[in-house]
């Protein structure tokens, strides 16, 4: 037995698709925002990667959005679909309407069209996070590498899946109203880095970096993030755990 | 400009201190300053959530006592006669009533105070959260938004009635409350105040129980499936006996209006012709 | 005209170019770091598989060392490889992965005792020992003897990735994002930095620096079917080539990965058939064991993709409406452990096809996967041509991968060259050599002349379309310069190539945009991806052998006796359809595994007439050491160690081996 694909039943003619598409250019004084139509047939298998792609090879050069890898890893596509951030390129057409509004995510530096300037942003908050592994213990390259639970590793890794694709801040409304925030993506790195046996920093430290309405405390737990983040990253435990941590601090 | 990252000068700082030997990433464990941030954000936060489970409890509470009512008159009676004491004092001392009043009026304006913080700062991030709360069409943040407003109308509402209480501590009981809810027209604020207090309690226990993390279990996608129900649960249960309730009051109301102001008396303490239902 | 200097500009913002700018940075160099995107999105992140480092912690992994890591390398390149540089590779990896291990990378661990795993379609039990709890384990990757594939669940290049940059902000080296070298400014002998575009606002700046470290990844899209990232261009690789001095290695060593699934092109790692995954045909049938009774599915990578293409080809393959296909069938590994091991495979099964792979198979064909050809370097990453000009990563030929690479060999590759070639460019840097005087009218007229070249672009109106050149050259690669190649079809690729070249100097916009306007980067990247497909595609045609990856029909065996070369394009001013080929011997005297049988595949080799001297030799030394310790015994027959920086020399213990 041959499990075939799942396919909609064959219904002779394709959709006819219409894609709005929010169109702006910051580096032309000129240009405003506005939406302009798009019309495509649909495709088998037809991902909003590939939906873009052939618009921009057929209809309209200029376009701008980004894509690297094409395989929901790297995080470049995220835009509003609809409204709600998700990453273009894991986006099947068949799981959408006839018509689809496309958006760039909201709060970050828009780049134009639906790219935006994420990665600028998350440096940002890497270097006012310092998510990185603090240790004082010097490196040994020809020693054995130092041991660790196997399930501990996983745990870690479960954490640093984050693969800083924005959707997190873009669907926060808190991130919307205020903007120093350090969202989501900001808290659940300070977790993972938490939870690293490499990682020598105390509670004490980690309160210095997000134990302020800028940081934990800032978050309402309107949970957009843990509904919309793609790689499902436990992100409403992660902060209540952190909460509880840096709220520990405050009972001293 | 040029895309630079966010901290050139950064960079030149370290040019200048780069030893080949030090791991970078190191340097910085042990130079910080111990004594840093301010605990009071942790505090103002525990404290923000402890008022608000307090007052919660407290309208469970209430919402009980109160639709005693609907057992009977004495029931209600001998619950309110409780609350001034009357039982182990010898007799009622209303001023207790406003005493516990009191507190919770300060619990609720300290509520309000810490709760004021979280409100949209500002015209523009009032139009940045609705743009982005219609956007999303996502529960949890369409539920806060519920909550700002219902928290913002319990503000006035609550307050009023919070007032008469400190002030007339002893008129409560059949007669007295049902007069105050029909005679004295005070039964459409009690309806828009039980919706609004219900409806924000009960999305800021859920809201609660998700902040710090209780009753996440092994799963706990599922857990807040769980919790939802029980936040709709317990709006649906407290909203109906207080419709109830509030109907019981009306009821009694109307048919005391020509009374009104007539004290009740129980059963016990009259003759027995006089007690009982009208 | 807008100039930055720095010590060391390091266009690539993947693992190796990460990774060697921080090696020059703790040496105390300012480094600049240029990336097409921000670091982390980089197609390193896109690695699942592992990589390999021979730590022998694993049951599967016992007995491993250097030396097996070695024959396997060596093997696996099909003897094109740099033995040295092999060598001091597989010395330097189990470092790599213990200082990531330091960095934070969650290496999966050995969890001692009894464990099921499925080998071979078989449900074995293992067990694994009590010393080795805790310390990093090993899966098996296809074409290895051992376990030796450090893994991190299948997110392996995304975690290493994101420890890097990490350590790169704690070092606060500035990366540009969105950056784009189209240029090296150099005068034909030293390479002075690059001519940048800004892909925002579309502004070129210059970028002048002592040393200029290329690290630009693959050049994938100019296949139409491939594992790669969109970004994956090349135009690092091309830029090289364009100053006419710099030679690119082996651009014909193109290598194919067996499971992409169809017809997106994600790939779906090769742990998928580590673990147990079994290749089945249109009637259902497992197919591989027919072709290679001994390794099966898990044979290398060439062998697995062109015994797919070519059971496809007998009629075997699954009709679609894209085209046949095949199935990968991973049913049997249990959902528990998909879902645990594999979960990136589940999920890409089901956003990209609609399918759960633990009830169906998924549809699979080979696709391109890892361009073994690049900018030719030394042994420490100096390219020829150029000096201060240095490369790493998957952009160089290092030459460790010869005409294959391993499974986990690569990412291994980018931050083990990145330690090394990132030290020596510290030390370039630091030496006489480092010192430059540029001349201001030289990096001016670089400038222009690139500003020249998008003008003329963009003011150009002309109806040739670079977006259909484009579709053409990938199809044209993908069908005739791919797994399967012949004569005929090379050069009748070889010709369109050229005229493409033509043609692609005429393309015109349709549209214009202030800023960056993508019609015209997708136009200008055509001109230099064209000229990178034409060196594969020549030099596929030239080499009258097959090697590794490179699989002629009408030249089916390996041709030591003439083809024990290094293919060298260069592409010269003069030259304006095709690159010059030069070709660089390899030494059979000086090789410590002379060419022999891969241990898998056909054994008809056409050998060299040096091989059986150097074998004599090499059993001559081996007698007269006796019982030497392993280390003597290499030592004896190739060093390598004196091309290491100091502090990569030592050896590298492991549990029941003493230092
Ligand atoms: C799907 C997939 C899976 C893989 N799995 C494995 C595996 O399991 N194990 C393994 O060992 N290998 C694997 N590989 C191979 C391995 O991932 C790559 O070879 C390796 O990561 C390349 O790293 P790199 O640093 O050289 O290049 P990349 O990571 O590709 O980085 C290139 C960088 O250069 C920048 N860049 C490019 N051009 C320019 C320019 N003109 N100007 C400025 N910047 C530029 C880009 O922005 C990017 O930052 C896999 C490859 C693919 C495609
Ligand atoms: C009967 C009275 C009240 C009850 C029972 C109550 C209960 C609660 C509870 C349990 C919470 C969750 C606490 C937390 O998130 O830490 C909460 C939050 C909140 N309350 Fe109240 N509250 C009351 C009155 C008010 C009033 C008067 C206001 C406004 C002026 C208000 C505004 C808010 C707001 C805005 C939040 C959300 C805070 C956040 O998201 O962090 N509440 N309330
Ligand atoms: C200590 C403080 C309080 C006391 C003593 C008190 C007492 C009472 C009493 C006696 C009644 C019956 C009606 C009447 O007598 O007027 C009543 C009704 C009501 N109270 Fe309170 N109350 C207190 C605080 C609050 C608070 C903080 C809220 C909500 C924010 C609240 C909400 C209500 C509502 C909604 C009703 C109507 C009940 C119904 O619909 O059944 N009360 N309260
Ligand atoms: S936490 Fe999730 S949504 Fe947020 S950036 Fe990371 S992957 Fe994206
Ligand atoms: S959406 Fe925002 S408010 Fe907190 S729970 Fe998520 S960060
Ligand atoms: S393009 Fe990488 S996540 Fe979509």
């Amino acid at each position: 037995m041959i499990p075939l694909l799942r396919r909609r039943p064959t219904a002779g003619q394709p959709r006819r698709l219409t894609l709005s598409i929010l169109r702006c250019n910051p580096a032309d004084p000129a240009s405003v925002p506005h939406l302009q139509d798009y019309e495509l047939d649909e495709a088998d298998g037809m991902t909003l990667f590939i939906a873009l792609n052939d618009i921009r090879a057929h209809q309209d050069g200029s376009l701008q959005f980004d894509f690297v890898c094409r395989a929901g890893i790297c995080g470049s596509c995220a835009m509003l679909i609809n409204g709600r951030p998700g990453l273009a390129c894991r986006t099947l057409t068949r799981d959408l309407g006839d018509h689809i509004t496309l958006a760039p995510l909201p709060y970050f530096e828009l780049i134009g069209d639906l790219s935006v300037n994420t990665g600028k942003w998350m440096r940002g908050t890497s270097e006012r996070l310092q998510t990185w592994i603090h240790s004082t213990t010097p490196v040994d390259l020809d020693a054995l590498e130092a041991r660790m639970e196997p399930a501990e590793a996983e745990a870690i890794y479960e954490l640093d899946r984050c693969i800083e694709c924005g959707c997190c801040i873009a669907g926060c409304g808190t991130a919307q109203m205020r903007e120093g925030f350090v969202g989501a993506v900001g808290l659940n790195k300070i977790a993972r880095f938490r939870l690293d046996p490499r990682d020598q920093r105390s509670d004490a430290d980690f309160y210095e970096l997000i134990g302020d309405d800028d940081g934990v405390f800032g978050c309402m737990s309107l949970l957009g993030c843990h509904d919309l983040c793609p790689k499902q990253l436990p992100l409403q435990t992660q902060i209540a755990f952190l909460r509880r941590k840096m709220a520990a601090l405050g009972l001293r | 400009m040029t895309p630079l990252n966010p901290s050139p000068e950064r960079h030149d700082l370290l040019a200048a201190s780069t030893a080949e030997t030090t791991p970078l990433a190191v340097a910085s464990v042990a130079s910080r300053a111990k004594p840093g941030k301010s605990r009071w954000p942790a505090r103002l936060d525990l404290l923000q959530s402890l008022s608000g489970l307090l007052l919660a409890l407290f309208l469970m509470a209430h919402m009980a006592f109160v639709s005693s009512i609907l057992i009977s008159h004495d029931a209600f009676y001998t619950v309110a006669r409780f609350f001034e004491g009357a039982y182990f004092l010898g007799k009622p001392y209303p001023i207790l009533v406003s005493g516990v009043v009191a507190g919770v009026l300060a619990l609720f304006v300290g509520h309000a105070w810490l709760a004021l913080r979280k409100f949209p700062a500002g015209f523009r991030q009032y139009r940045a959260f609705v743009a982005h709360k219609n956007r999303l069409r996502h529960g949890d943040t369409s539920m806060w938004w519920l909550q700002v407003w219902t928290g913002f109308a319990l503000f006035f509402m609550a307050t009023i009635h919070l007032y008469q209480m400190l002030m007339n501590p002893s008129l409560i009981g059949p007669y007295e409350s049902a007069d105050r809810v029909w005679t004295g027209n005070l039964w459409p604020l009690y309806l828009l105040l039980l919706f609004a207090a219900e409806l924000h309690a009960s999305i800021g226990l859920y809201r609660l129980a998700l902040k710090w993390g209780w009753f996440d279990a092994s799963d706990p996608n599922r857990s807040r499936r769980r919790l939802r129900w029980v936040k709709h649960g317990l709006s649906a249960f407290f909203i109906t006996l207080g419709l109830v309730t509030l109907g019981a009051y009306i009821d009694l109301g109307r048919a005391h209006a020509e009374h009104a102001g007539e004290r009740y008396v129980p059963a016990s303490q009259s003759a027995p012709a006089a007690s009982g239902r009208h | 005209m807008e100039t930055i200097h720095t010590d060391v500009l390091v266009i690539g913002g993947g693992l190796a170019g990460l990774r060697a700018g921080l090696a020059a940075r703790k040496r105390g160099q300012q480094v600049i770091i240029l990336s097409l995107v921000p670091p982390k999105r980089s197609h390193s992140a896109a690695a699942q598989g592992g990589m390999q480092a021979s730590l022998g912690n694993a049951a599967r992994g016992g007995g491993d060392n250097e030396d097996v890591h070695f024959e396997d390398t060596v093997r696996g390149s099909d003897w094109g490889n740099d033995q040295e540089v092999a060598r001091m590779f597989v010395h330097t990896a189990p470092k790599a992965v213990r200082e990531l291990a330091a960095w934070g990378v969650p290496w999966n661990r050995v969890q001692q005792g009894p464990h099921a795993v499925v080998m071979d379609g078989q449900r074995v039990t293992l067990t694994e020992s009590a010393a080795a709890h805790g310390l990093i384990t090993a899966r098996d990757f296809g074409g290895t003897k051992k376990w030796r594939t450090c893994y991190v669940s299948d997110g392996t290049g995304h975690a290493m990735l994101y420890a890097v940059s990490d350590q790169t902000i704690a070092a606060g080296i500035p990366v540009h994002e969105r950056m784009e070298a189209v240029a090296l400014i150099h005068d034909g002998g030293r390479c002075y930095g690059a001519i940048v575009r800004n892909l925002i606002d579309g502004r070129l700046l210059a970028y002048v620096a002592r040393a200029t470290c290329i690290a630009t990844g693959g050049f994938g899209r100019i296949y139409q079917s491939t594992t790669n990232a969109v970004i994956n261009e090349g135009i690092g690789a091309a830029i090289a080539l364009e100053t006419g001095v710099v030679p690119l290695g082996n651009m014909e060593a193109v290598q194919f990965h067996p499971t992409a699934i169809f017809p997106a092109g994600i790939l779906v790692t090769e742990g998928c058939r580590g673990d147990g995954g079994l290749l089945r045909d249109v009637d259902g049938h497992r197919f591989m064991p027919d072709y290679e009774p001994e390794k099966k599915e898990l044979a290398s990578r060439d062998v697995v993709s062109r015994r797919m293409e070519a059971h496809i080809r007998s009629g075997k393959g699954v009709a679609s409406r894209y085209g046949p296909h095949l199935w990968l069938d991973i049913t049997l590994l249990g959902a528990a452990h998909i879902e645990h091991k594999l979960r990136e495979v589940k999920e890409i099964c089901h956003y990209f096809l609609g399918i759960d792979p633990a009830r169906q198979w998924i549809p699979v064909r080979p696709a391109q996967h890892y361009s073994m050809g690049g900018i030719r370097t030394d042994a420490h990453g100096q390219a020829y041509g150029l000096r201060g000009l240095f490369a790493c990563g998957e952009a160089a030929c290092w030459d460790l991968h010869g005409f294959n690479r391993l499974g986990g060999n690569s990412v291994a590759e980018t931050v083990v060259a990145g330690m090394i070639v990132g030290e020596a460019i510290a030390d370039f840097c630091a030496s006489p050599d480092g010192d430059m005087q540029v001349s201001t009218a030289l990096v001016r007229e670089t400038w222009a002349k690139a500003s020249a070249e998008f003008s003329a672009i963009a003011d150009n109106r002309s109806s040739e379309d670079a977006n259909q050149l484009l579709r053409r050259m990938q199809t044209l690669m993908s069908e005739q310069v791919g797994i399967v190649r012949q004569g005929d079809q090379l050069a009748a690729a070889v010709a369109e190539l050229e005229q493409l070249i033509q043609r692609c100097r005429q393309v015109g916009l349709r549209t214009t945009r202030a800023g960056a306007n993508p019609e015209l980067t997708t136009a200008w990247r055509l001109q230099r991806m064209l000229k990178l497909a034409q060196c594969v595609a020549y030099g596929a045609l030239q080499r009258t052998e097959s090697r590794g990856a490179h699989f002629r029909e009408d030249y089916p065996r390996r041709n030591d006796a003439e083809w024990l070369k290094r293919t060298l394009a260069t592409w010269p001013d003069g030259e304006p359809t095709r690159p010059r080929l030069d070709y660089e011997a390899l030494d059979v005297a000086r090789m410590e595994l002379p060419p022999g049988w891969r241990g898998y595949g056909a054994r008809d080799a056409i050998e060299h007439p040096a091989t059986a001297l150097r074998q004599a030799e090499i059993e001559a030394i081996r007698a007269s050491l006796g019982n030497a310790d392993r280390h003597a015994v290499q030592q004896a027959l190739m060093p390598y160690r004196h091309l290491l920086p100091p502090h990569l020399r030592g050896l590298n213990a492991r549990i029941g081996e003493e230092r």
